[in-house]
């Protein structure tokens, strides 16, 4: 109909125009929020706060040094590391939120699962630490801008070089079950570490529960933390360790201790631990500027050199002497799956290990 | 001063009256003596007085005003009382001059009196020198002093004692009976005592209350007590004596082993048993036969000489033995038969 | 002599008696303290999850393995631990109480220590030394023996030895309880025995023992309820074991989801069984439980040992240096060492682990801050309440204060782990929400401790006739007053002692707080477990150390002020 101002053909523009900037509008509203650099109005903002709460899981040493490294940084902004397993943590954050208690500025958790269930319970606050916008692939931080990956690594077979041989030791996960290795073993608990949860689920998702149910057959040492292992080996109290973190096996190797890696056949977990701060901060500027010192290639480059972990940060060389980790298979990671299945997780291996 | 006065004062543990139904009047000055054996509820009946337990039935008043009755008690800070203890209760981590003035400073007096009132009592009862000292560290007799001298400087309106001698020995014992009557009569306060000891009794004592399973047998000056008994556990118990069985023949004769003994004191009822107290300083004995009234055959079962008089133990025919106290003079062998004379006034018959 | 006759009286001020209301409102205060937190628990452990009423978590309690098991091991560990320390104590009692046994004092005071010795910091030490591979002994008996590497000689990751460990920290009840029995048992009681022809082996026999019977029954019960509520030790050396006790298990109901009407559930039996157990001890004792029998009782005669002295004394070591000497030595090896389990030398000692702890652990000046404040505040709060409350019942000051006693006591029943699980249940929901301030660690303290306090305070009271308290009274103090001017003053070695008492157990309490902390009011103990979980020895044994200078230190430093220390009457 030529007379008519709206012509079918405008409607159809007109329509799809509006649909286009529908789909484009969501898109827009679901993306982080943009990149925030470190300004002097959030030092100050910061320092007028005084002190950041940092809940973590991070190994504590490491987390000391990466606390001093941030205050000499930045005088005036203490940092107070609450230092526990990732469980504990998860547990003490629920048993806080729960009581109306907001304690914690930043957390760090070696259970990714920990950071999507915070996320659901709108409990994060969406901040992007410009490190992270420019640097980080995308695999490795929240769409919506509530956490991304502050550290990486595996965990991994190692054994005590004094008490075995290198020719000797399992190269697999399946080696373990060798009855030559029965009271030699140490293994810590998903129940107390997220490290071991999310090692656990992707170790059953590949091997089976039989495995599992086949180690327990080898009288474990079961410990809680995922760094206690690489202790006991460094103590000789045990041979040989079935996971655990590789960073703590750096750290002991490199000072001279009897330990070395084993890089299974099969695969190591891989675990991811983000960092996320709360809505609910008590010192929400102290928290940013921490965020955004902990993504920084300096702390990075920290946590490589005195933590032994991995970084996704590409800025950042891996030390020479170990592994670089593009040469390591990895298991794949999938932190949806371990919220969903970590009760169950819990109580099947529970039932397994008996405690 | 006041006067303290008991009206139907009864206080039970569960179901055992401890005080039962006393009634009591103590006149303005007075000591009166709570004599009885242990358990008679003397001390009891002490402690209701003073406000330390609460009557479960009856009343107690001091002068006029109503202290202590089932609905309502003045605790014992309220009462302007004094006591003294059987332990003394003499507080150890204090001077001898700081248990004494103690009481002093809770009536907020200024430093110049309680210096001039710890001076004046320290001279009358002789503890000067002791002042600085502490109790621990003074002999039995001297904490008693002490104990005297805290509870008479705040000048009380009744002074309350709790066997306050029992743990003195037997000289210290005697002197200081005449000490706290001497006393009392200085300072004429109401004063309670309770005591087991008849003769502190007979000598402190106004008025004696002989006290028996929580109530008053017999109360009166201590010569009434002593020749007037009214029931055997009061004759028993005042000075030694001889309790005779027997029946009442009429108004005033018992029939005692076949001899009619006329008495005195409380009526007797034809046919009903009566007992019959006299002294046995009160009996005479002789190994002559003898003729007249109140005369009674016995023989001797034992003799003790003593020095100043014998003591025999006779028996009479019915098998009741009777203590006599003579002379040293007459010496009557054992086995011996004789004759008791028992004087009828002095013949006392007993109620109940 | 004259003597003046006095004038009217002096005047009469009457302040206002505040007695009965501050009585009341300490019994009040109790009443709260325990009713609150076992009603809570009891709620929840006939709730399920969303609020009805339901037995289902006893059916699973008493049904599923993964609860019966940590019941039947707990049992366990509790009677053998009570077997053992009995067997050890008692002798050891004897032996020090009524024998010339040399240095005795010391063998006393030694124990004092392994009692102020936190039960899981002892089980950490022994960890370093009887870890099966490195294992500080095993590695000497290796070197010794030229045993094969994975041999050894110790295993402390096995039923027994929790059992071992344990024991090792409850004996010092036990021992207390026998040595004070036999010092209060008067000395003729024997010599009437002796001089009726009894040697003193069958004295020994026939009279002493049976009359520290009950001591030792009573000391028995109390090993066995000690043992069975712990939470320290188990919890360090029952998961490599391999196995739960009913305290760990409890714990692990509270990790991520919580699981409180489970946790609730699980306590009960802990609360029945330690009421009956009670009631068991006390109908053995009667009514003399710790009383000090007044009297003028000669001293026991000592039963000389002639040659046996010094292998008694020997003896007597040996058992020691399984609470104190070794741990403590494992302590000071790790404090100083690289590696815990490596043997300290001039060449490798380091003060890396005290540098750390110093000046690298931010969270420790915090925990010690907390713990510091916790301990004094506990137990200034503690001996006040329980003097009044020691004061109602000697004294019978107030109309049910038979009620009050019992209340006192209570706790006893109550395990610590029990009380933080209630605790939590109560103040974590309005309109209390204590959880996350150091309110709730205090009120958990104050209730853990009054007990022991209120009982030390009670028989302080019986040496205390009533009638200096009378004799205040009469001359117109009122009951208050007279128990601030009078009593108090008497008491004061007793309430020293337990002011003390109190502050070291606050140190030593992990139990309840375990449940009941937050990282704002984190304590030592808590802290200690929390390195223990990532395995930082060196870290622990600095802090162990710290701890127990600073225990010793404080008992000293107040035993010391003037006026505070000895007291200056005589009786």
């Amino acid at each position: 109909m030529k007379g008519s101002m709206f012509s079918r053909r405008h409607l159809l523009i007109g329509s799809s125009a509006l649909t286009a900037s529908a789909i484009f509008s969501t898109k827009v509203m679901s993306a982080a929020p943009p990149a925030s650099p470190i300004t002097p109005a959030l030092i100050e903002a910061a320092k007028k706060e005084g002190k950041v709460v940092w809940y973590t899981s991070v190994d504590l040493p490491l987390a000391e040094k990466i606390a001093k490294a941030f205050e000499a940084k930045f005088p005036g902004v203490a940092v107070r590391v609450e230092r526990s397993g990732a469980e504990r943590v998860f547990q003490r954050i629920g048993q806080e939120y729960a009581s109306n208690i907001h304690a914690c500025d930043v957390v760090n958790s070696s259970d990714a699962a920990h950071s999507i269930v915070w996320k659901k319970g709108n409990l994060l606050e969406a901040y992007v630490p410009e490190d992270v916008a420019k640097f980080y692939p995308a695999e490795h931080k929240d769409p919506d801008g509530m956490f991304a990956s502050f550290r990486i690594w595996v965990s991994i077979i190692a054994y005590n070089t004094n008490l075995v041989k290198k020719e000797e030791a399992p190269k697999s996960f399946a080696d373990l079950l060798d009855p030559k290795w029965k009271g030699k073993i140490v293994k810590a608990h998903p129940g107390y570490s997220g490290t071991i949860m999310t090692a656990t689920y992707q170790m059953q998702r590949d091997l089976g529960w039989e495995f599992f149910e086949k180690l327990a057959a080898q009288n474990i040492m079961q410990v809680q933390s995922s760094a206690d292992p690489p202790k006991r080996l460094a103590l000789g109290e045990r041979a040989v360790m079935a996971d655990g973190n590789e960073y703590n096996i750096f750290e002991i190797s490199e000072k001279g201790g009897p330990v070395a890696p084993v890089y299974a056949k099969e695969g190591s977990p891989l675990i991811v631990g983000p960092t996320a701060m709360f809505k609910a901060a008590p010192n929400p500027n102290a928290a940013k500027l921490f965020c955004n010192y902990s993504f920084s290639p300096e702390c990075q480059q920290l946590i490589i050199d005195v933590g032994g972990l991995r970084s996704v940060h590409p800025q950042t060389k891996d030390k020479p002497g170990r592994t670089p980790f593009k040469d390591i298979k990895t298991m794949k990671d999938d932190p949806a799956a371990v919220e969903k299945m970590s009760d169950e997780i819990k109580q099947h291996y529970s039932k397994i290990f008996k405690v | 001063m006041a006067s303290v006065e008991l009206r139907d004062l009864t206080k039970r543990y569960g179901t055992v009256a401890v005080v039962d139904d006393i009634s009591l009047t103590i006149e303005h000055g007075h000591l009166v003596c709570l004599l009885g054996p242990s358990g008679c509820g003397k001390t009891t009946t002490l402690r209701l007085i003073a406000g330390f337990i609460e009557p479960s039935e009856g009343e107690i008043r001091v002068g006029e005003k109503l202290v202590s009755s089932p609905a309502h008690t003045l605790p014992p800070e309220r009462r302007n009382m004094s006591m003294i203890f059987q332990s003394y209760a003499l507080w150890p981590h204090m001077t001898v001059a700081e248990n004494i003035i103690y009481g002093l400073k809770l009536r907020k007096l200024d430093r110049e009196t309680i210096g001039k009132k710890l001076n004046a009592i320290l001279a009358t009862t002789r503890l000067a020198p002791l002042a600085q000292r502490y109790p621990g560290e003074l002999s039995g007799g001297q904490q008693q002093r002490v104990a005297l001298a805290r509870a008479l400087i705040v000048e009380p309106e009744t002074l309350l004692l709790d066997e306050p001698l029992s743990n003195l020995d037997a000289n210290l014992r005697e002197e200081m009976r005449f000490e706290v009557r001497r006393l009392h009569d200085a300072y004429r306060y109401t004063t309670v005592y309770v005591t087991h000891d008849q003769s502190e009794a007979m000598t402190t004592a106004d008025l004696i209350c002989v006290m028996n399973g929580g109530k008053i047998e017999q109360s009166g000056s201590p010569e009434e007590i002593y020749d007037r008994p009214r029931s055997e556990f009061v004759a028993r118990f005042i000075g030694s004596s001889n309790v005779i069985k027997g029946k009442g023949l009429d108004a005033s004769r018992v029939d005692f082993a076949g001899t009619s003994l006329r008495c005195v004191g409380e009526k007797i009822s034809s046919g009903t048993p009566t007992a019959v107290s006299i002294r046995p300083h009160d009996i005479a004995i002789s190994a002559a036969q003898r003729q007249g009234e109140n005369i009674v055959p016995a023989t001797v079962v034992r003799q003790v000489f003593l020095g100043g008089n014998r003591d025999y133990m006779v028996e009479a025919k019915d098998g009741t033995q009777l203590r006599v106290l003579t002379a040293a003079g007459e010496n009557i062998a054992q086995g011996s038969a004789v004759w008791l004379h028992l004087p009828p006034e002095r013949c006392r018959a007993l109620a109940g | 002599m004259t003597l003046a006759i006095p004038a009217a009286p002096a005047p009469r001020t009457f302040g206002i008696d505040v007695s009965k209301p501050v009585l009341y409102g300490v019994a009040a205060v109790l009443v709260i303290l325990i009713v609150l937190p076992l009603s809570w628990l009891f709620v929840y452990s006939l709730t399920d999850g969303k609020g009805s009423l339901t037995l289902a978590n006893f059916y699973r309690l008493f049904t599923e393995s993964a609860f019966r098991e940590p019941l039947i091991t707990t049992f366990i560990i509790a009677t053998s631990s009570a077997f053992i320390c009995c067997a050890v104590a008692a002798p050891m009692g004897w032996l020090v109480a009524r024998t010339d046994l040399p240095f005795g004092s010391m063998i006393r005071a030694l124990v004092t220590a392994s009692f102020v010795t936190p039960p899981f910091l002892g089980a950490i030490a022994w960890e370093v030394l009887a870890a099966p591979n490195s294992g500080l002994l095993n590695k000497i008996f290796r070197s010794l023996t030229g045993a094969e590497q994975d041999q050894h000689l110790f295993n402390i990751y096995t039923l027994p030895g929790i059992i071992f460990v344990i024991s090792c920290y409850t004996f010092p009840y036990v021992f207390v309880l026998v040595a004070n029995s036999l010092d209060r048992t008067p000395g003729e009681l024997e010599d009437a025995s002796s001089i009726l022809g009894g040697g003193r082996w069958y004295t020994a026999r026939r009279i002493t023992i049976p009359l520290v019977l009950p001591a030792l029954l009573a000391g028995a019960l109390v090993a066995f309820l000690q043992a069975m509520t712990l939470f320290g030790s188990p919890a360090i050396l029952a998961l490599p074991a391999g196995f739960h006790t009913m305290t760990t298990k409890i714990w692990s109901l509270f990790q991520y989801p919580p699981k409180p009407e489970l946790a609730a559930a699980a306590s009960l039996p802990l609360l029945v069984l330690t009421v009956i157990l009670l009631r068991a001890e006390h109908m053995i004792l009667g009514r003399r439980g710790y009383s000090v029998v007044g009297g003028k009782y000669g001293a026991p005669r000592l039963i000389p040992l002639y040659r046996m002295r010094w292998v008694a004394f020997v003896l007597c070591m040996l058992v020691l240096m399984l609470p104190v000497f070794l741990p403590y030595a494992a302590l000071l090896n790790a404090a100083f060492s690289p590696v815990a389990t490596t043997f300290l030398t001039w060449h490798n000692a380091t003060l890396h682990n005290i540098q750390f702890v110093l000046f690298d652990l931010s969270a420790a000046s915090l925990a010690l801050k907390n713990t510091v404040i916790l301990g004094t505040a506990t137990a200034t709060i503690g001996t006040v309440i329980a003097v009044v409350i020691a004061y109602v019942t000697a004294r019978q000051a107030v109309a049910g204060w038979r009620v009050l006693g019992f209340l006192a006591t209570a706790p006893i029943a109550i395990p610590g782990i029990v009380l933080g699980v209630g605790l939590f249940l109560s103040y974590t929901r309005p309109p209390f929400v204590l959880y996350g301030t150091l309110w709730i660690l205090l009120i958990a303290f104050v209730t853990i401790a009054l007990p022991s306090a209120y009982q030390q305070l009670q028989a302080a009271f019986r040496t205390i006739h009533p009638e200096l308290e009378d004799a205040s009274r009469i001359l117109g103090a009122t009951r208050l007053r007279s128990l601030w001017e009078i009593t108090a003053p008497l008491l004061r070695t007793g309430v020293i002692a337990t002011w003390c008492f109190i502050f070291v157990g606050v140190m030593r309490e992990l139990s309840a707080a375990i449940i009941l902390f937050t990282s704002e009011t984190k304590v030592i103990s808590v802290l200690i477990y929390d390195l223990n979980e990532s395995g930082d020895l060196g870290a622990i044994a600095v802090i162990g150390i710290g701890m127990l200078l600073i225990t010793f230190a404080v008992v000293t430093a107040v035993n010391r002020i003037p006026g505070f220390g000895t007291v200056r009457f005589r009786t």
